[in-house]
């Protein structure tokens, strides 16, 4: 064992161009590499950090961007949602307003109609009863309605023959009004009937076409009269019946 | 029978026998520096490393941390020389296991020089951290009656640094050449594996003691530091 001198300066040598060497090739190239890469990485970190920042700013102002679509939204709605309302006011106010013009033009066209349907049933009405009165009459008693009815106009007047039975009565003209022209027959059996009573009485005879068939007598401010009026306001208020309980028995036998 | 490489002469350069302490010695070093620049060579921040590389970081930051445990803070200056240190050492052991190949650390004139270089280098990496008188005066602590007994001291961690790495080495050498001479076969394997672990512990001894005495040359002393605390 001995320490050859030459070698040990030799190897003192050779370590210290091992260490410039392992400087050179190794140390600085992995160090610098592993320093590199930390600072790749952090630059990583750094732009992630930033990407992410970026991120959030962006979902933050998205989010207030929602945030303010959510009010507006729900402002929009109520705004909406009242002129719907109002609109929807306005449209009801205008079908119950049309619907109320409507409603008054059925009700005066059915009145209308059951005006018109009254006064032809009126009119039938009268003309098939004095038809039949007419004929019973003549087939009973073999008498003209027309003289019945004077006779009967004769006895309502009589009550107010005390009134009637002065000078200027007895002197007046009766008028008779019919609805249609008497016949001279008629008109002659009137005039007999009512002369039997008030002798110096001239009759006149007159034609009223708005009025009802039968006869009226005006004998100086006195006026009797026997028309089928009285008759067929029963027969109206018996149709009028019939017509309001129609609906009624429409939904009855529906329902059956 | 050599105890040691210096003895068996490869070549003369002008008269200069060339031993086969210093081929190995070149040897690792190519084998080293060729390693070291094949892989580091094209290297990019933003490509993965090989295994390769990935094998040498771990080493090199492996020998980073050690020497931030053992110093006060990291050092690249002193990351180079213990580096080097573990790295020559370790690799010249590893190569025992290679036939006909005879490790420089088995020569006391490798270890020698090595121990000089930690001998140059412990007050070197002191004067360049404390400034020349600062680091004479450690040689004063605790009092100047200290002084010829830290000279001794300084001298004898480098011989001791050098027997140590040298006794071990040439002597797992010794210890498996003569096996190899009673039992051929099994006893010289269990001895080389047994070798490569020596190897190893030794070149972390050598390395860490080296580290050891570099940082605390370096490091600032419990009086001055004290001192430092009172003026702050």
């Amino acid at each position: 064992m001995s320490i050859d001198w030459i070698t040990v300066t030799a190897q003192i040598a050779n370590f210290l161009v091992l260490v410039w060497l392992l400087k050179r090739f190794l140390y600085r190239p992995i160090l610098g590499g592993i320093d590199a890469r930390e600072a790749e990485i952090s630059n990583r970190m750094q732009d992630a950090v930033t990407a992410r920042d970026k991120a959030e700013a962006i979902e933050e102002t998205y989010r207030d961007k929602v945030q303010a679509l959510h009010v507006a939204q729900a402002e929009m709605t109520e705004t909406i949602r009242q002129k719907a309302e109002q609109q929807r006011d306005v449209l009801l106010a205008d079908a119950h307003a049309q619907m109320a013009v409507e409603q008054a033009n059925w009700q005066a066209y059915l009145d209308g109609e059951t005006r018109k349907y009254t006064a032809k049933m009126h009119g039938a009405g009268a003309g098939a009863l004095l038809s039949l009165t007419r004929k019973a009459l003549i087939d009973l008693a073999d008498e003209t309605l027309e003289a019945q009815m004077i006779r009967h106009l004769i006895q309502k007047i009589k009550p107010l023959a005390p009134k009637l039975n002065n000078a200027s009565v007895q002197t007046a003209t009766a008028v008779v009004t019919s609805h249609a022209a008497l016949t001279d027959a008629v008109q002659n059996a009137v005039r007999s009937e009512l002369q039997t009573e008030f002798p110096k009485v001239s009759v006149r005879f007159n034609t009223e076409a708005l009025q009802a068939p039968g006869l009226v007598l005006r004998l100086d401010g006195v006026q009797v009269a026997w028309t089928v009026d009285t008759y067929i306001d029963g027969l109206e208020a018996m149709i009028a019946d019939q017509l309001a309980k129609g609906p009624e028995m429409r939904a009855q036998s529906n329902g059956t | 029978m050599n105890l040691t490489p210096d003895q068996i002469i490869i070549f003369e350069v002008w008269g200069l026998p060339i031993n086969a302490t210093l081929v190995f010695t070149w040897v690792v070093m190519a084998l080293l520096v060729a390693a070291s620049m094949v892989i580091t060579r094209n290297l990019r921040p933003d490509v993965p490393p090989n295994r390769w590389r990935t094998m040498l970081e771990v080493i090199v930051q492996g020998i980073q941390a050690q020497i931030e445990e053992i110093a006060d803070g990291p050092s690249r200056h002193l990351l180079y020389f213990a580096g080097t240190l573990f790295l020559f050492v370790a690799v010249s052991n590893l190569l025992l296991v290679v036939p006909g190949f005879e490790p420089p650390t088995s020569s006391l004139s490798t270890t020698t020089a090595l121990a000089i270089c930690v001998l140059i280098a412990v007050p070197m990496f002191g004067v360049s951290s404390r400034g020349l008188g600062g680091y004479l005066k450690t040689y004063l602590e605790p009092t100047f009656i200290m002084l010829p007994f830290n000279i001794i001291s300084e001298f004898s961690r480098g011989i001791s640094l050098a027997i140590r790495l040298y006794g071990n080495i040439m002597s797992g050498a010794v210890i498996a050449a003569i096996l190899l001479t009673v039992a051929p076969f099994f006893f010289p394997v269990v001895m080389d594996v047994l070798g490569l672990l020596t190897g190893m512990i030794q070149a972390y001894i050598f390395a860490i003691l080296a580290t050891v005495y570099i940082a605390g040359a370096t490091a600032p002393s419990p009086q001055s530091s004290t001192e430092k605390d009172i003026q702050q």
